[in-house]
């Protein structure tokens, strides 16, 4: 809604890369897929604001 | 017998009679009493005031040295003793808006009283110069020039009197960017349901919100060779070093800090705060990494998925911070990754 | 369903030698009421301290406010699964001992864990008695620290329920008097007004009691004596949620006692059969991450539509950003499906930039979700110059706390409500 050209989802506000729900491994995978798929929004033409999904390992 | 109210009106080039567009280089004059549109000006006063003098110069002249144009302007309007400035009406003409804007900050700054001045929303001045100086709305054309000259007119009295300014909408002007809050007749609960009937008939409806108005972000081209870029994190939940050794606030943010971690595989929780009353922090601050992801990007890093993680992280707190603030800070902050060869930046965001 | 509130006006507390309430004075018993909390084992060092209208008082450190009341007769359990066994409230009668408010104190102990967005003072005199409700009203005080062995969690759940019970407590002691007013509130099931009131709009309110922007107090009886940070949107009949099946959250952004008043749902019920078919309440949460945004707001919108079958909803959000986010998604879905929304908000972003006439939210730039009124700016708040007090409640060391302070405005606990009930409204400059 407020425009942002590139936008991964994150999980939850109070821990946005990261899931205390989750054992630390888990966590760690989740947090790198997340990192994976924001640096494949960077490589990526938009033209106006888009989702990206994370990485799915 | 109240005191007579001494005007000094400002006009360029072309509104002061000397010229169109080939006499814009003109400098700085001053003339005794009211010309031009002065003349309205003069009529709307009536007895309570005369138009003293009026001040004229090119566009030019003072587009290209604003500042000490609107100082020597100022100098020259000094000698007339005024209690208020009027400037323009500027309509739509961008260099004059913004000379009219300038010259009215300058006034207020240097002589310590009021100045108004009017234009149209589009005009440059506007954006510029809102926030310092009364600014009444004007159409675009000279065909406004009557409304525009009774909007400043009664400004320019309210203010020499003292008198409160009332609401932009009432008073016509653009408004100043200050939030008051004010107690209506009647309940938030009372209203709302007043509202939402008057949209269920059809009636028309006054709305006390707006919609915000996005101004749309060109999109950077993408980074095409990730294998040797220098990626940057930042984020805006509030992670600090121990301590806050910067001050950041931890609700409507005025500051940004760079930290560094150089050499580092994961950020320890024992060096962050985490400083940012929107949120629930337990879980950032058991690991920083969750707001900023050192430990994976490290990972990727060795395995060669970017060139190099930048060595510094930026932060601030997102919450009930001023857009035209987070815009700041967001400015800066591209400025210096950019300065230090970073291509990409991943922003957490709380 | 039909409930009666008895309302009886209380102008004073008072301690004395037994509870009662007599020609507007409601006298306490001060060892009794200890002794009723201290029956809770996870808590110690209970203290109940009154503070009147005019006291030089300053009350700190305050987690929840809560209207005393107890249910007359045979109308059922009190704060049903939070304080009383199971059952439903808003219906029978329900004695209110009004312009009395039990408040609960934690020490910043809650707070700590459980941080409010703001200080939340209580003055009982001078500037913020003024421009908060509760420096007018006759306020108990119940305040206790965690025994040995309690978690900070069970602590503040113990205090919660020894807050309401202390509620009950002190109403019960007016329940025999008759009322100095008798207030009604009744609508009947959907079956028996569906032909009813033809001619008027069908409107629901959508509310949201708790942001998962905060963590969950586990064991925090907020909807019949359970958390509801992972509920989807339910809806309940207005008369549940003010008669005792809801509570605020514990320091959560509202209070209890504003729940118990609840603005909005009695601006409504005045409304009822005049302007409008108050069709119910759906209350929810506001989820935390973004696809539980959507399924929050699709299933309210979806009850709206085809289980109350309303013509229009008012919405109000509580907490901040994501709140708002998800209070805009259901207007949308509202909106989508044919339902007006109208939406009450404070705001918490503004654009000093902005050249607009008025105030602006951040989000939300959906056409059609346009009707929106401004409950104020916390952050235009002005500062005000709190004088000395004689008393500080509620922290251990009062001397900073009781000299003269300088605070803004929105410090002052209930002087800004996401509710309905304040007059305040932004306005652009």
């Amino acid at each position: 809604m407020v425009g942002v050209p590139r936008v991964v989802q994150g999980v939850k506000i109070v821990n946005p890369m990261g899931n205390e729900e989750m054992d630390p491994e888990a966590e760690q995978r989740l947090r790198r897929d997340i990192a994976t798929g924001a640096l494949n929004a960077l490589q990526a033409e938009v033209k106006e604001p888009t989702l990206f999904d994370r990485h799915k390992a | 017998m109240s005191k007579k109210l001494r005007v000094v009106h400002y006009l360029n080039q072309f509104f002061g009679g000397l010229g169109g567009e080939e006499q814009a280089h003109r400098g700085p004059q001053i003339i005794d009493g009211p010309i031009g549109p002065g003349r309205a000006i003069q009529s709307r006063l009536a007895e309570k005031g005369e138009v003293v003098a009026t001040a004229i110069c090119g566009d030019d002249y003072i587009g290209e040295r604003i500042d000490e144009a609107a100082d020597e302007i100022v100098q020259l309007i000094r000698r007339y003793d005024p209690d208020v400035v009027i400037a323009g009406p500027a309509f739509e003409a961008g260099r004059y808006g913004v000379a009219c804007g300038a010259i009215c900050k300058k006034v207020q700054e240097t002589l310590n009283i009021p100045a108004v001045t009017g234009m149209y929303g589009e005009n440059p001045g506007v954006d510029l110069f809102h926030k310092d100086v009364y600014i009444v709305q004007t159409g675009d054309s000279v065909r406004t020039m009557d409304a525009a000259i009774a909007k400043m007119v009664n400004l320019a009295m309210k203010q020499a009197a003292g008198h409160k300014i009332g609401k932009p909408t009432e008073e016509g002007y653009f408004p100043r960017g200050i939030l008051v809050n004010e107690e209506s007749d009647r309940s938030g609960a009372a209203r709302v349901v007043a509202m939402l009937l008057d949209k269920l008939k059809g009636r028309p409806f006054e709305p006390e919100v707006l919609q915000p108005t996005h101004y749309p972000v060109s999109p950077a081209p993408g980074i095409k060779d990730i294998g040797s870029s220098t990626i940057a994190l930042v984020t805006d939940g509030g992670l600090v070093p121990a301590g806050n050794p910067d001050g950041i606030e931890s609700k409507n943010a005025t500051r940004f800090g760079g930290y560094g971690f150089k050499d580092i595989d994961s950020l320890a929780a024992d060096d962050y705060d985490v400083n940012h009353s929107g949120y629930a922090t337990v879980f950032t601050r058991q690991n920083p990494n969750r707001l900023i992801p050192v430990d994976a990007m490290r990972e990727i890093e060795r395995e060669k998925g970017i060139g190099k993680l930048h060595e510094r992280f930026y932060s601030t707190t997102g919450v009930a911070t001023r857009l035209e603030m987070a815009r700041k800070m967001g400015r800066a902050i591209a400025a210096e990754l950019k300065s230090e060869g970073v291509s990409g930046a991943i922003l957490t965001s709380t | 369903m039909r409930l009666e509130l008895n309302i009886v006006q209380i102008t004073k507390a008072q301690f004395a030698d037994a509870t009662a309430v007599r020609n507007g004075v409601l006298s306490v018993n001060r060892q009794e009421l200890e002794d009723l909390v201290k029956q809770d084992t996870r808590l110690t060092d209970v203290d109940i301290e009154l503070a009147n209208p005019g006291d030089k008082c300053r009350i700190v450190n305050v987690a929840d406010v809560i209207e005393p009341r107890a249910r007359i007769a045979n109308s059922g359990p009190d704060f049903p699964g939070a304080v009383g066994m199971q059952g439903t409230a808003g219906h029978g009668s329900t004695c209110v001992l009004r312009g009395a408010a039990v408040l609960i104190n934690d020490y910043n102990i809650g707070g700590r864990q459980y941080q409010r967005p703001d200080e939340g003072i209580i003055d009982m005199w001078g500037p913020g008695a003024e421009i908060g409700p509760y420096g007018r009203t006759c306020n108990v005080v119940v305040l206790a620290s965690p025994a040995n062995g309690t978690s900070i969690d069970e602590y503040c759940v113990a205090l919660k329920i020894a807050g309401l019970k202390t509620a009950v407590y002190l109403a019960k002691a007016g329940a025999d008097l008759t009322p100095d007013e008798v207030e009604v509130y009744d609508i009947p099931s959907i079956r028996d007004t569906a032909g009813d009131m033809q001619d008027l709009p069908r409107v629901a309110y959508i509310c949201q009691v708790f942001t998962n922007q905060r963590v969950p107090l586990p064991g925090d009886p907020v909807l019949y004596g359970h958390h509801i940070e992972k509920i989807v949107p339910t809806i309940l009949h207005p008369n549940e949620v003010f008669d005792g099946a809801v509570t605020d959250p514990y320091r959560g952004y509202a209070a209890t006692y504003v729940i118990q008043n609840h603005p909005m749902i009695k601006e409504l019920y005045q409304n009822h059969g005049k302007t409008l078919h108050f069709a119910g309440v759906i209350i929810s949460n506001a989820p935390n991450n973004a696809p539980e945004y959507e399924r929050t707001a699709n299933v309210a919108a979806n009850l709206a539509k085809w289980i109350l079958g309303v013509d229009g909803a008012v919405l109000t959000k509580i907490g901040g950003g994501a709140p708002e986010l998800t209070m805009a998604l259901t207007a949308q879905r509202c909106e989508e499906l044919g339902i007006k929304t109208a939406l009450a908000l404070m705001h918490q972003g503004i654009d000093a930039s902005e050249i607009t006439l008025k105030a602006s939210t951040v989000f939300s730039n959906v056409p059609q979700v346009d009707a929106m009124v401004s409950m104020g700016a916390s952050t235009a708040s002005p500062v005000l110059t709190l004088p000395p007090a004689e008393k500080v409640v509620g922290i251990l060391d009062g001397s900073q706390m009781g000299a003269e302070i300088r605070r803004p405005a929105s410090d002052i606990r209930g002087s800004f409500s996401q509710l309905g009930d304040s007059r305040l409204m932004a306005v652009r400059y």
